[in-house]
C-alpha cells in the first residue's frame, strides 16, 4: 500500500524565502503529471488533486518559487 | 562472487544508474568515480544559487552518507584517465585501478572556450559545476558591467544571473536573434524584451573577436568583430560543450559527437554502457541517432542503462526530452529536437504567447512554447505516437490544442 493519502488536494503558494532544509524541485525534474499540475496552479488561487511527484512543503522553481501545500 | 559495476560520473545520469543498480541488485558491488569534489547535486538549480535566490543546502541531492547507506563506494576528486576494455579495468590519475564486470560512462561534457585572445583571462566564466556557480556568484556580485556570449539555453542563464544581481550586461549574439536555430525573430523578441527589462541588452550581428585585460590579467573589455568595444568586469561564455570522449579515444568504443549507444544504452563493447549528455543514442522516436542535453533525459538514460547492465534488452530508451526557462514571469519550454526537421509552423497565439513546432516527414520532432505551455503534453504525445499531421499543421497552432482535435486519419501510421 502506498503511504501517500490519495484524496488530498494541493495548491501552490508563492514564496520568497527558502529555508536551507527545504526540498527544492525545478520544473524540469518533475514527471509529466506534476508538471501539468504546476502549470495549472502556478499564480492561480486554485486546488488540484495532489501530484505523486510533489510533497507538502516542497518548493517548486517555475516562473517563481512556489510552496506546495497539500491537505 | 557478486557482479561489480563501475560508474564514471556522479551527475544525474551516473547517480540514477547507481540508485537503480542498488534497488535491482542488492548484492552488486557498485563504485562511483567522479572528478568533482562533491557528490550529486542539482545542476539545474545552481543558476538559482548564482542569482542569489537559493542557499547552498537545497541544491545537494545525495549527501555523502547516501553512498554509505546504500553501500556504494564513492570516490570524489578521482579523475579516470584510461579505460582498458580488454582487461575490464579503469585507471585513475593517482594510479589506482578499478576492475569491473560492467562499466557505465556518464561523463557528460565540458564547456568550450572561445577560440579568441585572452579567452581564459580572470573574470571570464564558463558554467557547468557547482564550483563554477560559486565563482560566478562571487565575481558577479563585485561586477558593474558584464558581457555575455552564446545565444542559447545556457547563455540566457548568465543573462538572468546578471539581471538578478543588478549588473548591466551586453549580450553579444552572432545572428539577429537569440537561439536562432530554434526560434524566429518574432518568438525571440519576447525573450529579448524580458532580457531588456532586466538590464541585459541583446546586441545582434556581434560576437567576440578578442577580450582585453588590465595589468592584473583581469578582463576589462570584449571587442566584437565589428570593432565595437564593450567594457566589462565580468564575462559569461556559454557557446557549447565538448563531450568528454577523450577518455575512450584509444579504445574500440565508437564515438560520433559523443559515445554511440543503442536504445539500451550499450556501446559497441558488450560490457560498456553510456548514459546522459555524453551519448549519441539510437532515438526510436526520431528514427535516427540523436543527442539530448537535459536533466530528465540524463536521469532516464541512467536508469535504463542500469537495467540493461543487469539484463541486456530488458528496457529501451524512448523519451521526449524537454528543457524549460523559468527566469521570467512567463514560462518557456523547448521539447524534442526543435532545431531539426524539414518544415515548421509557428504562430503568436495571444499577446506574449508564441509557439513553433518543427516537423519532419509530416511528423512533429520538436518545438518551442513561450508563455503558454498547456500543449506540452499533447505535442509530446504526438511525438511518441509518431502521428503524421500533414494537412493539419494549423491545428497545432490553436490556443487550446488537444490531440483529439486531429482527425482520426492521422492516428499512428
Ligand atoms: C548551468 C546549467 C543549467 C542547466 N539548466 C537546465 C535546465 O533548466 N533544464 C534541463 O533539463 N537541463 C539543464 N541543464 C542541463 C543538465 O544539467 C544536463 O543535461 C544534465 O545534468 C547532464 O547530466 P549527466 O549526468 O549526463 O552529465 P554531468 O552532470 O555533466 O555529469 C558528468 C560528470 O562526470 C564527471 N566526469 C567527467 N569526466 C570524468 C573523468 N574522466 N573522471 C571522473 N569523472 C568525470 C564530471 O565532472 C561530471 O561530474 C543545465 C546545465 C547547466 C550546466
Amino acid at each position: 500500500m502506498s503511504l501517500r493519502e490519495t484524496n488530498r488536494s494541493m495548491r501552490l503558494r508563492r514564496t520568497g524565502l527558502i529555508p536551507s532544509d527545504t526540498r527544492v524541485r525545478h520544473y524540469d525534474e518533475l514527471d509529466e503529471e506534476a508538471q501539468a499540475t504546476v502549470r495549472e496552479l502556478a499564480g492561480r488561487p486554485q486546488t488540484a488533486p495532489e501530484a505523486d511527484d510533489l510533497d507538502d512543503g516542497d518548493v517548486v522553481k517555475f516562473t517563481d518559487y512556489y510552496e506546495v501545500r497539500a491537505r | 562472487m557478486s557482479d561489480s559495476y563501475v560508474i564514471i560520473g556522479d551527475g544525474i545520469a551516473g547517480a540514477s544508474a547507481a540508485e537503480t543498480l542498488r534497488e535491482e541488485a542488492p548484492d552488486a558491488e557498485i563504485t562511483v568515480l567522479t572528478d568533482e569534489g562533491e557528490s550529486l547535486y542539482n545542476r539545474i538549480l545552481i543558476k538559482e544559487y548564482a542569482k542569489g535566490k537559493l542557499p547552498e543546502a537545497p541544491i545537494s541531492i545525495h549527501q555523502e552518507s547516501w553512498y554509505d547507506d546504500h553501500d556504494v563506494d564513492l570516490r570524489l576528486n578521482t579523475v579516470v584517465v584510461d579505460i582498458d576494455v580488454e582487461n575490464d579495468a579503469v585507471h585513475t590519475h593517482e594510479g589506482e585501478t578499478f576492475e569491473y564486470d560492467s562499466l557505465l560512462l556518464a561523463v557528460g561534457g565540458t564547456p568550450q572556450q572561445l577560440p579568441v585572445g585572452n579567452a581564459d583571462a580572470e573574470g571570464i566564466h564558463h558554467f557547468w559545476t557547482f564550483q563554477d556557480a560559486r565563482n560566478i556568484k562571487e565575481s558577479v556580485e563585485d561586477a558593474e558591467r558584464a558581457v555575455i556570449v552564446g545565444a542559447g539555453l545556457l547563455g540566457i542563464d548568465f543573462a538572468a544571473i546578471c539581471g538578478a544581481q543588478d549588473v548591466e550586461a551586453k549580450y553579444l549574439m552572432r545572428g539577429d536573434n537569440w537561439w536562432r536555430y530554434a526560434l524566429s525573430e518574432e518568438g525571440a523578441e519576447i525573450m529579448h524584451e524580458a532580457m531588456r527589462e532586466r538590464g541585459v541588452e541583446p546586441v545582434f550581428d556581434s560576437g567576440v573577436d578578442r577580450f582585453e585585460v588590465d595589468d592584473d590579467g583581469h578582463v576589462e573589455a570584449a571587442v566584437d568583430p565589428n570593432g565595437e568595444r564593450y567594457e566589462c568586469d565580468f564575462a559569461g561564455v556559454a557557446i557549447g560543450l565538448n563531450f568528454n570522449t577523450e577518455l575512450v579515444e584509444d579504445t574500440p568504443i565508437e564515438t560520433e559527437d559523443g559515445i554511440v549507444v543503442d536504445e539500451f544504452m550499450r556501446t559497441n563493447v558488450d560490457n560498456v554502457y553510456a548514459a546522459g549528455d555524453i551519448t549519441t543514442f539510437n532515438d526510436l522516436i526520431l528514427g535516427e541517432r540523436a543527442k539530448n542535453g537535459s536533466w530528465g533525459s540524463a536521469k532516464e538514460q541512467g536508469t535504463i542503462a542500469a537495467r540493461n547492465m543487469l539484463d541486456y534488452g530488458s528496457d529501451e530508451f524512448e523519451w521526449v526530452s524537454s528543457y524549460s526557462i523559468t527566469h521570467f514571469d512567463f514560462p518557456f519550454l523547448s521539447f524534442g529536437h526543435p532545431t531539426l526537421g524539414d518544415d515548421s509552423v509557428e504562430a503568436t497565439t495571444a499577446e506574449g504567447e508564441w509557439r513553433r513546432v518543427a516537423l519532419k516527414d509530416g511528423k512533429v520532432v520538436g518545438g518551442v512554447l513561450i508563455g503558454d505551455l498547456s500543449p506540452q503534453s499533447a505535442f509530446k504525445q504526438l511525438m511518441r505516437e509518431g502521428r503524421d499531421v500533414t494537412g493539419q499543421e494549423d491545428l497545432l497552432m490553436e490556443p487550446g490544442f488537444s490531440v483529439d482535435d486531429l482527425a482520426a486519419a492521422t492516428e499512428q501510421q
